[in-house]
């Protein structure tokens, strides 16, 4: 089947198979690997993406439901040179370790302050409630937005 | 010191892992690769009666099956060579490997999997502990007596006891026999996974009798070495290549999938890929081991430790792999903190039809340290003593020894902690709500002392390339410290080193990213290395400048004449000149902590005896208990660590908080049940659950900076042992909340409401 959508601002066409997820499309078809399969059940969001903005669980979401609609990736985020504040921020603060559930961290941070350009402690943290990190502890994640992203965007 | 020391410098790795351009395992791919699955056991226990691939091996797209029969017959192991790479007449747990398939693609591979016809006459499998040493237990390797043990002396086991240890000094039963009173306590705890995001994985290709192995792995020349063994060839035919790791926490250091692509790359003549699904990575990963501990301690009228008396029973699950060293744990860390008397002490690692349990970050450590404070809070209620108090009287100090023999000449720096943590909070009352409570545990670590080594080379435009096997498993170990160190040294700016990433044909011998050890050790290589390098770069700029060396200042990548600021020449010309000369300039440095003087007859079978390179921490927990629900909330934690130097503050921040957040998952959440089945009940995210960022508090954290003589600019192992103390420290808080004693982890709402029950009925009774 094919499948044309909006990806990272570009208009992108591939075939597709029937029940075929889109963190399957991204990954193996258009050799997009900054989403991560951490579960492959929605449980960890380390392949979090946006689609028409909102973050979504690409692990679970059959590719053909994103049919003319709008998907971002961490790789539509800022570029080489110049990162996004979300980006910029998490560098900044050490919310990076071993990297595996950032891009899926980045994505549900930029909708929350595009939503809401200046979040509570606890607004950010439960924000992000769907998303697993094992090497953080959160912590400088969260000071990521309260001291960096906040107010940046 | 050099700017670069004890700076929050953002860490060299982290653009590409914001920007999803790191690559990991998973997100390698090698041309004309073929994609692997397992057949792995559904029973935990059985004998196989039928094995017949040859429907797989029909199947469309399948490029080989590999089973058994495809490797060498030997069996393999860290320790004690007891483990097949495939499980072909008996299986000891459930998820062992029996057979391979590759395949074009991953969907023909799984339907291929599908396809092989197994058997198996089910057995009742050894799930208990104590039952698992009784008279009756089926012995889970009836041939153990024919393991080859690879410690020279080999080691006390027998029967369903993979390995044991005892210590058993004079004077422990007179000290209980005239003690003012004995304390008793007996504690368990569940098993933990270590649930890094990344799923293990492996690839693998053939060529001219060599394998290449594409790892996201903690100590590549593990893989080297041990792959060597299970396929039995030479060292030389092994490459390792690391990628980026998407977490470890110990469970990347010995074999994964490995064995697996490397057969079916010999046998398929391509380049082959394998990807555990989370739940199969969830059910046979090397978990935290369970245990079962029994304490007493004879005690003086003052609060005095007499003596005392350890028991542990391990579960080592099916295989031993690191076992062996395990049961030295519980002699080491049997007295805490604390001074006390003689201590007896026994340890058995024991074999069950589970999956084999290994290393996780503080390994036994964090039971150990639980049941230990729990016990201490125990004697403090039974003798009616401030627990407090009853720490600092039988606090170690310099001097003291540990119960291995080992003298501590640092052991004040846990004062000078518990001091810090008396100034910043109580362990008295706690707000107002009648819920609340406090916790307090303390613990000496190690830093691990296995060798390490990097080469530095200046490059031809002045750049620092640094290439070592040390692997950044996520910990900033290498991308702050060895980075940080490496610039200090040669006194150029951190953005100018360049760090290679792991490959074992290229790079010299590191001994992986375990205990904490990265910073201080390959730290301490780096040293030793920039040293030469810049004695090199002097002599050779002294050729250039046409002045003495001594007379020669290197400082922010310029050299130049003390005294002569125009004379400054950068160091690419340097490196420039000397590479058009011949004498490229290059430096190795290697390192290992020499072992502390012990006493090797404490014990007996104590193959991992020593606390190398002592650290000291003293962790304080304040939680509130719902008293209808059972849960815990944790309003304030607070860590104070001796950390040597810490040569990035932001790192080691991320270290300690990481760290906790582990604890806590272990202490309130996270646990691995086995069912009489001997399957976990707990089998995917959903089911097994991890700490959240809602449920993790702002860890409150206070350094202590006494700088280690060997240590890279001071540095001692950091990342490690805050993980250790969180279990003890919870359940302190939580048992003094309640009024009522927590002896397991994890402490489950149920626990709560049953020990809150108990309490109300003693109290109406």
């Amino acid at each position: 089947m094919n499948l044309t959508f909006a990806l990272n601002g570009r208009t992108a066409s591939v075939d597709v198979e029937a029940g075929e997820t889109l963190l399957r499309t991204l990954r193996d078809r258009l050799s997009l690997t900054g989403a991560k399969e951490g579960c492959v059940e929605g449980e960890c969001g380390a392949c979090t993406v946006l689609l028409d903005g909102q973050p979504v669980d690409s692990c679970l979401l059959p590719s053909m439901s994103v049919a003319r609609r709008s998907v971002t990736t961490v790789e539509g985020l800022g570029s080489v040179d110049t990162l996004h504040p979300v980006q910029a921020a998490m560098v900044d603060s050490g919310g990076v370790q071993c990297g595996f559930c950032t891009p899926g961290f980045i994505m549900v941070l930029v909708a929350l302050l595009r939503e809401n350009p200046d979040p509570t402690e606890l607004e950010i943290r439960q924000a992000v409630s769907g998303n697993i990190c094992r090497c953080t502890g959160y912590a400088q994640i969260v000071d990521a937005v309260i001291e960096k992203a906040r107010g940046a965007m | 010191m050099n700017a670069s020391i004890g700076a929050a410098i953002p860490r060299g790795d982290a653009r590409p892992k914001v920007r999803g351009t790191a690559r990991y395992a998973v997100d390698v791919e090698l041309a004309g690769m073929g994609h692997a699955r397992l057949l792995r056991s559904p029973v935990a226990a059985g004998r196989i009666v039928r094995l017949d691939l040859e429907a797989a091996r029909r199947a469309p797209g399948v490029r080989a099956v590999a089973a058994a029969s495809d490797m060498p017959s030997r069996l393999h192991g860290l320790v004690l060579r007891d483990q097949p790479a495939f499980a072909s007449e008996v299986v000891r747990y459930e998820g062992e490997p029996i057979a391979a398939v590759v395949a074009d693609t991953l969907a023909e591979a799984e339907t291929a999997v599908g396809l092989i016809e197994l058997e198996i006459e089910e057995w009742e499998p050894v799930v208990d502990l104590d039952y698992a040493i009784s008279e009756q237990a089926r012995l889970v390797h009836p041939d153990w007596e024919s393991y080859q043990m690879l410690i020279e002396g080999g080691f006390p086991r027998g029967g369903n006891v993979v390995a044991e240890l005892a210590a058993d000094p004079d004077g422990v039963d007179a000290a209980f026999a005239s003690a003012y009173r004995v304390v008793e306590d007996a504690f368990g705890a569940d098993r933990q996974y270590q649930a890094y995001l990344e799923p293990k994985g492996a690839l693998a290709s053939y060529e001219d009798g060599r394998y290449t192995i594409h790892v996201s792995h903690q100590f590549p020349f593990a893989i080297r070495d041990r792959l060597a063994q299970v396929l039995d060839v030479g060292l030389g035919r092994i490459r390792v290549i690391g990628h980026h790791i998407g977490g470890g926490f110990g469970a990347k250091l010995d074999l994964g999938l490995e064995p697996y692509v490397a057969v079916l790359a010999r046998l398929s003549g391509r380049p082959v890929k394998l990807v555990n699904h989370r739940t199969e990575d969830l059910i046979t990963c090397p978990s935290r081991e369970n245990a079962l501990i029994r304490i007493r301690t004879a005690v003086s009228q003052k609060g005095e430790f007499l003596a005392r008396e350890l028991h542990c029973l391990l579960d080592s699950g099916a295989y031993a792999i690191d076992a062996p060293f395990l049961v030295s744990l519980p002699l080491l860390l049997a007295n805490g903190a604390y001074r006390v008397g003689p201590t007896r002490v026994s340890a058995r690692a024991v074999y069950t039809n589970t999956a084999p349990t290994g290393a996780f970050r503080g390994v036994s450590g964090t039971y150990l340290n639980f049941a230990v404070e729990r016990h201490v809070d125990h004697i403090a209620n039974e003798l009616g003593l401030d627990r407090n108090e009853l720490r600092r009287l039988n606090l170690l100090d310099d001097g003291d020894r540990l119960p291995n023999g080992q003298t501590l000449d640092d052991a004040r720096s846990l004062h000078e902690a518990f001091d810090m943590l008396d100034d910043i909070s109580t362990t008295k009352e706690v707000g107002s709500g009648g819920w609340r409570g406090v916790g307090t545990a303390a613990t000496v670590w190690l830093t691990n002392p296995l060798p390490g080594s990097a080469i530095l080379k200046l490059n031809e435009d002045g750049t620092l390339g640094v290439i070592t096997a040390a692997t950044e498993n996520g910990s900033g170990a290498v991308a702050m410290g060895l980075r940080q160190i490496a610039a200090a040294q040669v006194d150029v700016l951190p953005d100018q080193v360049i760090i290679s990433m792991p490959d074992t044909d290229s790079a010299p011998y590191d001994a992986g990213s375990q205990g904490s050890r990265t910073t201080h050790i390959v730290g301490r290589a780096l040293v030793e290395a920039g040293e030469e390098l810049r004695r090199q770069i002097l002599s050779k700029a002294a050729q250039i400048l046409e002045a003495a060396p001594e007379d020669l200042e290197l400082s922010n990548g310029t050299v130049r004449v003390v005294g002569a600021p125009s004379s400054a020449i950068p160091l690419a010309t340097v490196a420039l000149k000397a590479t058009a000369d011949g004498a490229s300039i290059t430096a190795t440095g290697s390192y290992a902590t020499a072992s502390p003087r012990y006493d090797p007859t404490c014990a007996s079978g104590f193959l991992f005896p020593t606390f190398p390179t002592p650290t000291y921490h003293v962790h304080r927990a304040e939680v509130e208990v719902d008293p209808l629900l059972g849960t815990v909330t944790v309003l304030r934690y607070v860590v104070v660590q001796e950390v040597g130097k810490a040569i990035n503050p932001q790192g080691v921040a991320g270290q300690i908080q990481g760290g906790v957040a582990q604890g806590l998952g272990y202490a309130l959440w996270e646990g691995l049940q086995i069912g009489s089945d001997g399957r976990y009940r707990q089998r995917t995210f959903e089911a097994y659950r991890l700490p959240l960022a809602v449920d993790v508090p702002r860890v409150e954290i206070v350094l202590l900076e006494n700088g280690h003589d060997e240590g890279p600019f001071g540095a001692r192992g950091v990342a490690e042992p805050p993980v250790v103390p969180v279990a003890a420290a919870i359940a302190n808080a939580v048992a003094d909340a309640i009024g009522a004693p927590i002896n397991r982890i994890p402490i489950t709402p149920a626990d709560i409401l049953d020990a809150i029950e108990t309490v109300n009925r003693h109290a109406t009774a």
